[in-house]
């Protein structure tokens, strides 16, 4: 705990861990993505057809990217064993950031409601399965109302299974669909591709990485898209053209770059082309990757938060890069919860349903715009706290919630 | 229900009182679920269900209404009686309603107390030799699942101590967990010797106390040679239920795809017939059987890799059936396939055709975090807390890390210790 606690401070008084001295087993990946970040930066032709579907700056001006990700624990995050495994969130986010060790979760630790309380400021008990909305309004829906915003403004691009469509929207009145996000599921047109492809006898092609595009364009195209559980503009049974060449984009980024081939990964591309099309005001991404925990496998866990780590950062360069979020975007990122302790009943790091500070007592990581000088945070907050911080960010009134804003993110 | 002839005299006083429908409505699904399905638990299951009805049934009214007060009372704050809650069967339905509750510690604190409250009277009013026996723990990483010698046991905080080995008895293609739990291989192919023999003999006809939970084949098919003849464990091998698990699998599969509420999803898989896909030591016994099924509907990787079938496995047997001797061994699973590998319900060389790849590190990882795991397991129960010695074995490495009570010792501890030592000294421990 001295150790982290030496690093922790070393942040806070406005030092860093020297980003040259990164050298990791990802290293090559990072390296390339950030390459193809500066490359797509450099790209005038993208950047002209993408200017015709982005809108005006509302409110304050200012962006907001929120990188949630599941179940991680502070044994294998933030802690003197877990810090190897989050290279790239300490030498290059951490020393810029405003950190609050303690961000807990204080109420119901699974997906549907953890995601549900951090997007609405008050904490959900809703149905797990997601098959209801939360019942007060999230933040995509005061932004887009308060500010009069348009449905291209607000996105989540979520890699977690345990999301429904209903994670856009609440069933609040005066709110609802009509001023929620546009939500899309990378991962369940992955699911769905390799479901078709053993359907028509095609799973060799899952095999072939030239294959494995086609199959996913035919997932896409093939039936209707709600089918995948995604909603976008006006729902209907054609992917809105508006959106199918970013998706496409993204698919053939994720496909042909020659690296790892996991959900998170095609989550990332399918955000960044989000970002390059349309420069949404408010982008919420959920990774998932670090839920193989439930399978029991501790390997592919560790595996999950590594690769999350690299996508933050590379998000990270996305925004640095791209001109629409250059300078007034602040990033976010913070796990979902914990996972339960070794040794409790519940089975440890495969589950989150433990009332214990494994599960509870997680972190949060702020940087960009709103971070005056990067500090350290020791006093505990609540996830419930970020929606009236960030609704305030956005230029939107907020609600008054179970949360409370955060007085060190400034717009 | 079964008929009320299969219970034991003093569970049939207690229905015969209506006893479970006057529990509090949290307890029902749990109670009727467990007497329905009384041919399917092991001893220790049945005695802590008869530990539970016979307490409730030996209170006068007002002492009966004060045990289930606070579990009542905290049911009132959280509506039960007005929510889908079923009473026969713990449903996913029911979990997911009590765990979004904000009474929901407190409910299961307040069960807590109940159930601690009936294990007390039960002591008091029995003898507790189930807790006084001497047991055995044997984890296994074969020699496949390298581990790195620095590192290996840092996860186990120093509750034990390492122990160098050397395996002069060794006979070749034989392990060192092999050796230890079945013995030496005779002139006429039969083994003897081992702790396995002598564990299950212990048992006696208490019956569930010695396991052997493998997440191939290799260590339980050493058994298999002699398993017709008794006394017999339980051999749980993720190799020969491969058959199980798949068709378990793809109906699970099927399911999920047709019908989107989930409690449908386990009430099919409740019933359908497994006993077509079951090994012929598992299809014998349908204890065994619905404990399988259980495990794989209770997740936990069960279905997906070996070696969290054993960890999951080897936790639920030491919860449910308190076995004298219990061996687990890991091995190495395959790495995930590209792009595919986010199908992990599927069988992957269904998905994908590319040739498996086994991740000997990751495997390894896993194996060292699971088989810690095990043991937390085990001492989360007062029968392991005392009397219990622990030995995992990291053959890569010619070690054993064994955390014993006092009265355990090995010859020549810290020194290189003979295999055949170390198996005569848990022999001694087991007599």
């Amino acid at each position: 705990m001295e150790k982290i606690r030496q690093i922790v401070t070393q942040g806070g008084d406005g030092g860093g861990v020297p980003c040259a001295g990164l050298v990791d087993g990802s290293k090559r990946n990072f390296l390339r993505g950030a390459g193809l970040v500066a490359a797509g930066a450099m790209l005038p032709h993208l950047n002209l057809a993408a200017a015709q579907d982005k809108q005006a700056m509302p409110g304050s001006g200012h962006k907001v990217v929120v990188v949630i990700v599941g179940g991680v624990r502070r044994a294998e995050t933030f802690s003197r064993e877990g810090l190897e495994n989050i290279p790239h969130i300490v030498s290059d986010l951490f020393p810029r950031s405003v950190f609050y060790p303690h961000a807990r979760n204080e109420g119901v630790t699974a997906h549907f409601n953890a995601i549900s309380s951090i997007l609405t400021g008050n904490w959900q008990r809703v149905d797990d399965w997601g098959k209801l909305a939360p019942t007060s309004p999230t933040l995509f829906e005061q932004f887009r109302k308060d500010l009069h915003v348009g449905s291209s403004d607000a996105w989540i691009v979520a890699s977690n299974k345990a999301l429904t469509s209903q994670i856009g929207a609440s069933s609040a009145s005066g709110y609802g669909p009509a001023y929620g996000a546009n939500v899309v599921f990378p991962k369940q047109l992955m699911l769905q591709a390799v479901v078709d492809a053993m359907r028509s006898g095609r799973s060799a092609n899952m095999a072939d990485r030239a294959k494995v595009e086609a199959e996913l364009e035919t997932a896409l195209e093939g039936s209707n898209y709600e089918g995948l559980g995604w909603n976008i503009f006006d729902a209907a049974e054609q992917l809105d053209p508006r959106v199918a060449g970013s998706i496409k984009a993204a698919i053939a980024g994720f496909v042909q770059n020659d690296g790892p081939t996991s959900g998170d990964e095609l989550t990332f591309f399918m955000t960044r082309e989000i970002m390059r099309k349309f420069a949404p005001g408010l982008l919420v991404v959920a990774f998932s990757d670090v839920e193989a925990a439930h399978f029991g496998s501790y390997a592919m866990h560790v595996a999950g938060i590594r690769t999350i780590d690299r996508l933050s950062a590379q998000l990270w360069q996305e925004v640095e890069a791209n001109p629409d979020y250059r300078g007034k975007t602040t990033l976010v990122i913070l796990p979902e919860f914990g996972r339960d302790p070794d040794g409790s009943s519940t089975n440890g790091f495969f589950n989150h349903r433990a009332n214990a500070d494994s599960t509870r007592d997680t972190w949060m990581l702020a940087l960009g715009a709103a971070v005056d000088r990067p500090q350290v945070i020791e006093r505990p907050i609540q996830h419930v706290d970020l929606c009236p911080t960030l609704t305030a960010l956005l230029g939107a009134k907020p609600l008054e919630t179970q949360g409370h804003s955060l007085s060190e993110l400034r717009g | 229900m079964n008929t009320q002839t299969a219970f034991p005299e003093e569970v049939q006083q207690a229905l015969r009182k209506n006893l479970p429908t006057r529990l509090p409505l949290t307890f029902q699904p749990f109670v009727n679920q467990q007497l329905r399905e009384w041919e399917y638990l092991f001893p220790n299951e049945r005695r802590s269900v008869q530990r539970l009805l016979v307490y409730a049934a030996s209170l006068n009214a007002e002492q009966f209404d004060l045990l289930f007060a606070e579990v009542r009372g905290l049911e009132d704050q959280m509506g039960v009686r007005n929510w889908q809650f079923s009473t026969s069967e713990q449903t996913i339905q029911n979990s997911s309603l009590l765990a979004r509750s904000p009474y929901f510690q407190q409910w299961r604190q307040a069960v807590q107390t109940v159930f601690d409250a009936a294990d007390r009277y039960a002591q008091q009013t029995n003898d507790s030799e189930g807790a006084k026996r001497r047991r055995l723990v044997l984890l296994d990483l074969p020699k496949q699942l390298p581990v790195k010698q620095a590192t290996a046991w840092n996860r186990w905080q120093g509750i034990g101590k390492v122990q160098p080995l050397t395996f002069p008895d060794l006979a070749p293609a034989f392990d060192a967990a092999q050796f230890l739990l079945w013995g030496d291989a005779g002139s006429s192919g039969d083994w003897a010797g081992g702790l396995m023999q002598a564990g299950a003999a212990r048992a006696g006809d208490a019956g569930a106390e010695a396991w052997v939970i493998d997440a191939a084949a290799s260590l339980t098919g050493s058994a298999w040679k002699n398993a017709a003849r008794p006394p017999v464990p339980i051999l749980l091998s993720y190799g020969r239920l491969d058959a199980y698990r798949e068709n378990f699998s793809r109906e699970m599969n099927t399911m999920r795809k047709d019908l989107t509420d989930a409690d449908a999803v386990y009430d099919h898989l409740r019933s359908v017939d497994v006993a077509p896909w079951c090994p012929p030591e598992v299809a014998a016994q349908p204890a065994i059987r619905e404990f399988i099924r259980s495990l794989y509907l209770s997740g936990n990787g069960a279905v997906i890799f070996g070696n969290s079938f054993v960890e999951w496995g080897a936790s639920e047997a030491l919860r449910r059936a308190r076995p004298a001797l219990l061996a687990a061994r890991f091995d190495v699973r395959p790495r995930p396939k590209p792009f595919t590998g986010v199908a992990v319900f599927e069988n992957p060389d269904l998905v994908n055709p590319l040739p498996s790849v086994p991740d000997v590190t990751g495997s390894a990882l896993d194996a060292q975090v699971l088989a810690l795991y095990v043991w937390l397991a085990a001492a989360r129960y007062e029968e392991y807390r005392q009397q219990t010695v622990c030995v995992c074995l990291a053959e890569s490495l010619s070690e054993a890390y064994i955390i014993a009570p006092e009265e355990f010792s090995l010859p020549g501890a810290e020194h290189p210790m003979p295999i055949g030592e170390l198996r005569a000294s848990l022999l001694r421990w087991m007599a």
